[in-house]
């Protein structure tokens, strides 16, 4: 719950962040990242999205694929390198300092995985519908987006517990540190505007948390 | 209705001024631009923006506005939360490459902190000027031909912007201060309001007569290194302590010591003892933080490497630099007036530009990828 503002704190403090995820998702999070990165295999040319400390970027190099790590943020991305260095998978990821707008660079039906853990609420609507049409381009006919994310819950039952509990969190996040928390709106929705098929979507109990697995169609976009 | 809107913004903003005020990034078209008109960007600060539309009224333009955290463009670029990044987005994904036929950009000068254009250039196709400091220098700006002149790349520390000032720290610290002694000595309440906002309100007001006799602090602060906002001296604090120490002996001699009675002046006057401690020069644009002797930094030009591209004094918001352009060489002839925000340092195209410490000792060159979260 409110894993985006939280997140937004820690990243100010790297070392600390994982630790600190672990903790306040209760290993939920490890455990959706366990998940997506079951999706990827042994040769693969995988793309992460705001990458952070390489939670996901990790578990798909330790699987074999090749990683292109991105973020905006050289701090976590130092720390994210260092990481693959102790677990010697360095050889597999390339870290670059990077935003998502900047994805014009890559080749078109390229990657077999796009993935994102905790980016896409990052984004404004402008990014997102960006990004995502950008996904669309660099995947290979057949690929699949891997997308792990704070979402809004619907309905007044489900959306009161997170949001009286959001509520002191925002601000707290707003004050110390000028942070707004955005849950990503409607991604299945967004996902399938941008032309890809979405192959499954699993919800947590509160509607807090979605893991959506998107896919390029085989012949293409 | 928008002339409302407009004052609100510039309330509330000025009131909670340390707390940022976001809003939607994205474009706007001002007025009827068509496919030549000038693209200007700012940080989605709301008071900034709300500045610049108002500045542009009657000009035909684009306002990109771009992440910064809700925070002023200076301050947001100097701690690495507006980059090259947050402007390469705005770009990609506003739609403005639809809608125009240049590739010319106009940035706030202040950015110049923390925005690498070169990376902007390399990874978009768009060039960027340095535009001027202040909104309201943007239509001569732009009818100039994209020419600033001096004025417009310096910061001002005028009378509205020191009222400005002063209540920004009046209102929080009265806030607080009023809510604590609400519950310890409510007859006080008042009293103590009314000299915050005295003592705020003189401060600002008065400064340019005593500011030819501020300078940083020598001896130290009482809270030493993990001194912030407030310049509480040693001297103060001692006096304080003395003073406390004279109440408590006559209350003793009258009778009326109680520790109620002490705790009660004690929060009181220390309250009053931070409110006139204010770190005064570092509430400025035209000076540098007084607080910590050992972070006071001086710009040192480096004459083998300068070529004269002339960035430095095209960013400097406190010009200090000038460039001989016949010779093709810079000189900082009003160095003591950096306020030491690296500008210059972050744009030189040739690193010529650093910062020396005490003893002159040479400070590692910042550079823009040192980019904050997001």
């Amino acid at each position: 719950m409110s894993t985006y503002l939280l997140m937004k704190l820690l990243e100010r403090v790297p070392r600390q962040y994982d630790r600190g995820m672990r903790i306040l998702t209760r290993g939920a999070l490890d455990a959706a990242y366990d998940r997506l990165a079951a999706y990827v295999g042994p040769g693969q040319d995988v793309l992460d999205l705001g990458c952070g400390t390489g939670a996901l970027t990790l578990r798909a190099a330790a699987q074999g694929a090749r990683v292109k790590a991105i973020d905006v943020n050289p701090r976590v991305l130092e720390c994210a390198a260092q990481r693959a260095g102790e677990r010697g998978l360095s050889r597999n990821i390339t870290f670059s300092e990077m935003g998502v707008a900047e994805l014009g660079g890559e080749d078109a039906d390229y990657y077999d995985a796009v993935m994102s853990g905790l980016c896409f609420a990052e984004l404004s609507d402008d990014e997102l519908v960006f990004t995502l049409q950008e996904v669309a381009r660099i995947l290979k006919p057949g690929g699949v987006l891997l997308v792990a994310e704070e979402v809004r819950p619907t309905g007044w039952c489900r959306m009161s517990l997170p949001a009286m509990v959001r509520g002191g969190l925002d601000l707290m996040a707003y004050l110390i540190g000028g942070v707004v928390t955005r849950a990503a709106r409607n991604l299945p929705t967004q996902i399938r505007r941008a032309g890809l098929s979405v192959d499954s979507v699993r919800l947590n109990t509160l509607h807090t948390f979605i893991e959506v697995i998107g896919r390029k169609g085989a012949g293409g976009v | 209705m928008q002339r409302v809107g407009y004052m609100l913004v510039n309330c509330v903003a000025t009131l909670l001024r340390i707390i940022p005020l976001r809003c939607r990034t994205g474009l706007f078209a001002l007025g009827t631009p068509d496919r030549t008109s000038p693209v200007l960007v700012t940080g989605n600060y709301r008071l900034t923006v709300a500045r610049v539309k108002k500045a542009l009224q009657g000009v035909d333009a684009y306002l990109l506005v771009a992440e910064s955290r809700g925070i002023n463009v200076w301050c947001a670029a100097t701690g690495g939360l507006f980059t090259h990044h947050d402007i390469i987005s705005v770009l990609k994904t506003s739609g403005i490459e639809e809608l125009v036929d240049h590739r010319h950009l106009i940035l706030p000068q202040l950015a110049a902190t923390g925005i690498d254009t070169g990376a902007i250039c390399r990874k978009t196709g768009w060039w960027a000027t340095w535009g001027p400091v202040y909104a309201h220098d943007l239509p001569r700006f732009i009818a100039n031909a994209m020419h600033k002149t001096s004025p417009m790349s310096g910061v001002l520390f005028s009378l509205s912007q020191r009222l400005e000032m002063a209540v920004a720290w009046a209102f929080p610290m009265s806030l607080i201060m009023g809510l604590i002694t609400a519950f310890l000595w409510r007859e006080a309440l008042v009293p103590l309001i009314v000299l915050i906002w005295g003592i705020a309100g003189m401060t600002f007001v008065l400064f340019p007569w005593y500011a030819p006799w501020l300078r940083p602090r020598r001896r130290g602060s009482a809270v030493g290194r993990h001194a912030i906002l407030f310049d509480i001296g040693r001297g103060p604090v001692m006096l304080w302590l003395a003073g406390m120490a004279g109440l408590a002996g006559v209350a003793a001699c009258v009778g009326t010591l109680t520790w109620g009675m002490l705790c009660r002046w004690g929060a009181v006057s220390f309250m009053v003892l931070l409110t006139v401690s204010i770190d005064i020069r570092g509430s400025t644009p035209v000076h540098k933080s007084g607080l910590h002797t050992d972070r006071l930094l001086a710009i040192t030009l480096d004459t083998e490497k300068c070529k004269g591209a002339g960035v430095c004094e095209d960013v400097c918001p406190r010009n200090c630099h000038h460039v001989d352009t016949a010779r093709h060489i810079a000189s900082l002839p009003h160095a003591d007036r950096c306020v030491q925000c690296g500008a210059c340092i972050v744009q030189c195209p040739f690193d010529a530009l650093y910062f020396t410490g005490p003893g002159g000792v040479v400070v590692a060159h910042p550079t823009t990828s040192d980019g904050g979260p997001g």
